[in-house]
């Protein structure tokens, strides 16, 4: 059973704090909590809200219909009554604080004030927010029958930036370089917050470009060194990743993603970088491309780019996208974390092709063997990744109907193709591909394509890479998340 | 000298016969020689290079290092800082390299102040992809690009350096001594030091007499801790034309540097 809640206000009247809070609380009785931050590129003002979801069993995603509104503003109230389902609860009144609304939204849920209590003690201003939450509780008189929690779960309430920061930390990384973009920059955010106690430095430098030649001039020099950006950003990036290709010096790249082109749509969500990330910088390179779906496989994917990268000195990105970034999901198991060794060492290195000692060369008998080495340390990187999970297989395995998808949209689709006569195939290693993908879509009679794009570029892949033509896709390309009950109702449309 | 040979990488130079980069390459040399005879070991060094006949300065010098991108010379400096902050690096560029390219790095190491000594090799010309103007090109040069001749007025990097806050600003000619001379100095510096080095391209912006206006600002007098004097010499020179071009140290005061901001030392 699904509950959903939509909490709207302006920005600085703390939507986000109240969110977190109501979130964390849920997860503590044992729900699975999922929720999205919906925010425009302002700092005050304006018309934020977050969508909460929690439920008994896995979830991963929102709906498009609402349970509760929890108005700080007026404006929420208008935006947002439509989506209200039938019989819903609107949480409004004006001149009060984001910790008043809190009290009468736990008074709604049922959830005792004791509980309220203790979650608020985890930030600042605890009396003034005691005293403002508990007139909200008293206040508020309705109550929504809420179905029990699974007990059971005990799980980690966390958004794919810790799951990415988390996964550098555990791999050992020592520094990370960035210049501030949304939606890359939670991760700076997170390890500025852990840096003390860690043994890792951030830097934010002057622009992109910066960033990267840092993190390869460190890089050079035995730091694991890691780097953050969006898409414009990483534009700036692409052509010191290919002289890491050449130089053959590790570097892992954080790939954040928003809707371009250009600007684009700074604060929403979109997939849209899968293709300038497979051929980013110029000429031929190995370029290592993962992508999770949730805070655990970001996390895992982060420590494999690492293992990868320092083994094979490639550089290693790791695709993310607003949604992934800044959604918080219920995690039930601890990540597992690939350990790597530190490769790198003074030497002279070179964006030349170059002789071995380092030196600067035309000679054509070195500039083919050098290829040639190069392209054969591309195959042993495709067989060992398949020692890893390069992609996952979810739903009804004997199914016909597949879904395939990479990424951020994982949580819609788990969600929507639940009780589906439908399988769900996620990749997680977008190069190297895996060859056996090839043969789970050959099994398949009805292959879909999910993405939150508008050309739907995972099709690219799939064609380059098995020579399969995916021609039914459902595509989502308003900067926003699939919402479940959309998606399963477009999924059962394509299946029928 | 033994030590000269020790830093030879014995490739053949492809630089023009009679290029001024082999000053360039023997002042260098010489100044990391010394350090080495005075107790510094070999490895304590790093060299980086941008793009363009200044960069082949890292095929002739045995040292550690990265040859590296046009215009990302000094990013690459900083990165290797990170990793060893007591590392001895020397960046090396030319200048559409570093007034260029790499324009908005320069500015901002200044800033920065890592331990890092940035030579720029300034012949006023991009002289590898065969002889179009950089930002320091004098008004009316001509060449194929430029049929019509240079219309803006050249950028002055040691203005630009000063108002940057570099802790070490320096202009020399392309000559073996004065450059040994000038690096030891900035060796002793603690931070970034910038050095320019007028350096004539004798195949597409000859000397035309600018080492005979050179004259030395340390046997002037010249008072490298006041910026005020410094901005003063500077202008005396516009990169266009001048009556005498001051040559030497223009300014120099340490101040905390990246790694003592930064970092721990280890």
């Amino acid at each position: 059973m699904r509950f959903s809640i939509l909490i709207g206000g302006k920005a600085g009247q703390g939507p986000n704090i109240l969110t977190q809070l109501v979130g964390e609380a849920l997860v503590n009785k044992g729900y699975f909590v999922f929720y999205s931050r919906d925010y425009e590129s302002l700092i005050r003002g304006g018309h934020n809200f977050n969508t909460l979801t929690f439920s008994d069993s896995e979830s991963y995603s929102n709906d498009s219909v609402i349970d509760i509104i929890v108005a700080l503003d007026e404006n929420s109230v208008k935006k947002h009554k439509d989506k209200l389902k039938k019989g819903g609860i609107i949480i409004e009144g004006s001149g009060k604080d984001n910790m008043y609304f809190a009290g009468r939204l736990f008074k709604v849920l049922c959830m005792d004030f004791s509980i309220l209590e203790k979650e608020l003690k985890k930030l600042r201003n605890f009396d003034e927010n005691l005293k403002n939450s508990r007139i909200g509780y008293e206040e508020e008189t309705r109550a929504c029958i809420v179905f029990k929690a699974n007990k059971g779960i005990n799980g980690r309430f966390m958004n794919g930036s810790s799951g990415i920061a988390e996964g550098a930390i555990k791999s050992g990384m020592e520094v990370y370089y960035a210049y501030p973009m949304t939606p890359a920059t939670p991760v700076l955010f997170e390890l500025a917050s852990k840096k003390d106690k860690g043994s890792f430095k951030i830097f934010e430098l002057e622009n992109e470009i910066s960033v990267i030649c840092a993190a390869i001039g460190s890089s050079a020099w035995g730091m694991k060194s890691m780097v953050g950006t969006s898409g414009g950003g990483f534009d700036l990036m692409t052509e010191a990743m290919s002289f890491a290709g050449q130089a053959e010096i590790p570097i892992v790249c954080y790939l954040a993603s928003r809707p371009g082109p250009g600007t684009g749509v700074a604060t929403s969500t979109g997939q849209g970088d899968l293709n300038m990330a497979r051929h980013c910088g110029h000429g031929e390179f190995f370029r290592m491309i993962v992508a999770g779906g949730d805070p655990k496989e970001c996390e895992e994917l982060t420590s494999q780019s690492f293992y990868f990268s320092q083994k094979y000195k490639i550089p290693a990105i790791v695709m993310s996208d607003k949604h992934l970034a800044e959604s918080f999901y219920t995690i039930g198991e601890e990540a597992k974390i690939t350990k790597s060794e530190k490769t790198m060492k003074a030497g002279r290195y070179n964006s030349y092709e170059h002789t071995e000692t380092g030196e600067a060369t035309e000679d054509t008998e070195i500039t083919k063997k050098n290829f040639e080495r190069r392209m054969k340390k591309a195959k042993e990187i495709e067989k060992e990744a398949g020692k890893f999970e390069q992609y996952k297989i979810y739903g009804k395995k004997t199914s016909k109907n597949l879904i395939i998808s990479y990424g951020s949209t994982k949580g819609a689709i788990l969600d929507s193709i639940s009780g589906k006569d439908a399988k769900f195939l996620q990749i997680l290693y977008i190069e190297p591909f895996s060859e056996k993908i090839k043969d789970e879509l050959k099994k398949a009679e009805k292959i879909v394509l999910v993405e939150n794009s508008a050309t739907g570029m995972l099709a690219d892949l799939i064609a380059e890479k098995t020579g399969i033509i995916i021609k039914d896709k459902i595509l989502k390309y308003d900067g926003r998340a699939f919402f479940c009950d959309e998606l399963s109702r477009e999924i059962e449309e394509k299946i029928k | 000298m033994k030590a000269e040979t020790n830093l030879s990488t014995g490739i053949p130079n492809t630089w023009c016969p009679g290029c001024f980069n082999f000053s360039i390459l023997a002042g260098v040399k010489n100044a990391i020689a010394k350090e080495i005879a005075e107790g510094k070991k070999k490895e304590d060094f790093a060299i980086v290079s941008g793009i363009g006949c200044h960069a082949k300065i890292f095929d002739y010098i045995h040292l550690n290092g990265i040859n590296s991108l046009h215009g990302r010379v000094l990013p690459v400096c900083l990165g290797m800082k990170v990793a060893k902050p007591n590392l001895s690096v020397i960046g090396f560029s030319g200048d559409g390299d570093a007034y260029a390219e790499g324009m908005e790095h320069l500015i901002h190491m200044a800033r920065f102040n890592p331990d890092v000594k940035y030579i720029v090799h300034n012949n006023q010309v991009f002289a590898l992809t065969v002889g179009q103007p950089t930002p320091t090109t004098e008004l009316g040069y001509k060449d194929k690009t430029t049929p019509d001749g240079v219309k803006l007025m050249p950028l002055n990097p040691i203005k630009l350096m000063l108002a940057a806050n570099a802790g070490f600003v320096a202009r020399v000619y392309a000559d073996v001594k004065q450059i040994e001379e000038v690096l030891r100095e900035a060796f002793k510096h603690k931070g970034f030091a910038f050095i320019e080095i007028i350096q004539p391209c004798i195949i597409f912006h000859k000397d035309e007499g600018v080492k005979e206006k050179m004259y030395s600002l340390q046997e002037q007098g010249h008072d490298r801790s006041n910026w005020q004097e410094a901005m003063k010499k500077a202008e005396e020179f516009d990169y266009n034309n001048a009556e005498k071009i001051p040559s030497g140290i223009f300014y120099q005061k340490e101040r905390a540097t990246f790694e003592d901001i930064f970092l721990r030392y280890r």
